[in-house]
């Protein structure tokens, strides 16, 4: 049981982790938390000229 | 990066993007509606052409009659080229079957046999044509001179408080503007810039881009950019005309020139494929 247990808890570490690493656009995150002063804009495109 | 214009409009207006490139008549309907935007540069001229079957029965833009047409918006510069085009072969709004769709979902329904025709920017006439699938009927430029059709807009609220910012944003595009359009490396350098725009930006073949660059190169220019309020106030004309604005706007009221003028002086980027940086 105790094996079982953790071995959930490490899938769980793993998927999170994987998941907070490919889907979390950090760049973005952390951007907007600066001074807006200092903050880059973002700027939205479709990909055609 | 987004698939549609209409996810950009809902981005820009809930402040998730402070600018965007769309497409210059859903940027005027924009202002018109109320909301605070101006137009600060251009993104391109030209770059837009209606694509037929290649191999369909379609040769002339009479030959349209009764088809159906897909265009990104009926905010678009592409739909209003259709409606010059409408006007200069004798031919009315009814004669087109106009429908809207996702510039990036143009191609595989040309393909498919769900529409006959799209009138869209680069590079979708480009993977129509490569893919051997699509032709040319025409480039936007055949009946409408000085064409633009994707704008830089901004937020109001960015524009009073961080105008350096834009200067700053509207100085880049201007010295990539210039450094694609530099006479002699022109080729070399849209090929080099289809290539690392195909793969950091776009996420798309850049062979397709470099065809989209460079058959021919003046397929897309990057110059001029400023907004001219002679090309705008047709715009405005045309979408007054077609129905898609209910009132008159002055061009002060939706575009700001400054930010342009600011950028008149600067010089194109000093970079070389292979370089590790530009300044």
């Amino acid at each position: 049981m105790r094996k079982i247990g953790v071995a959930v808890a490490a899938w769980l570490a793993f998927i999170t982790a994987a998941h907070l690493s490919m889907n979390v656009d950090w760049k973005v995150l952390l951007n907007d938390r600066l001074p807006e002063r200092e903050r880059k804009l973002n700027v939205a495109y479709i990909p055609v000229t | 990066m987004f698939q549609g214009f209409p996810e950009i409009k809902e981005a820009l207006i809930s402040n998730q993007m402070q600018a965007a490139f769309m497409v210059a008549p859903m940027a005027i309907a924009l202002r018109a509606q109320g909301v605070p935007i101006k137009i600060v540069y251009l993104g391109h001229r030209y770059g837009s052409a209606v694509v037929v079957q290649k191999n369909g029965p379609v040769h002339s833009f009479a030959d349209l009659k009764g088809r159906i047409v897909a265009v990104p918006s009926r905010y678009s510069d592409e739909r209003l080229i259709l409606f010059r085009a409408m006007a200069a072969n004798g031919m009315s709004a009814r004669d087109l079957r106009l429908v809207e769709m996702a510039p990036p979902d143009v191609a595989g329904a040309l393909a498919a046999g769900a529409i006959d025709a799209f009138s869209m920017g680069e590079p979708y006439p480009s993977q129509a044509e490569s893919a051997g699938f699509g032709r040319v009927l025409f480039h936007a430029r055949q009946y409408w001179p000085d064409f633009i059709s994707c704008v830089l807009v901004v937020r109001q609220d960015v524009i009073d408080r961080r105008p350096e910012a834009v200067q700053v944003l509207v100085d880049g595009i201007a010295r990539s503007g210039l450094w694609l359009e530099n006479p002699p490396k022109r080729r070399a350098r849209r090929e080099h810039a289809a290539d690392f725009v195909g793969r950091f930006y776009y996420r798309q073949d850049p062979k397709l881009l470099k065809w989209a660059l460079t058959k021919p190169l003046e397929r897309v220019q990057y110059q001029p950019l400023t907004p001219l309020r002679k090309d705008f106030e047709l715009i405005v004309r045309l979408m007054r005309e077609t129905g898609v604005l209910d009132h008159d706007i002055a061009f002060e009221d939706y575009v700001d020139p400054r930010f342009a003028e600011g950028a008149k002086h600067e010089t194109e980027w000093r970079y070389e494929p292979g370089d590790a940086s530009a300044e």
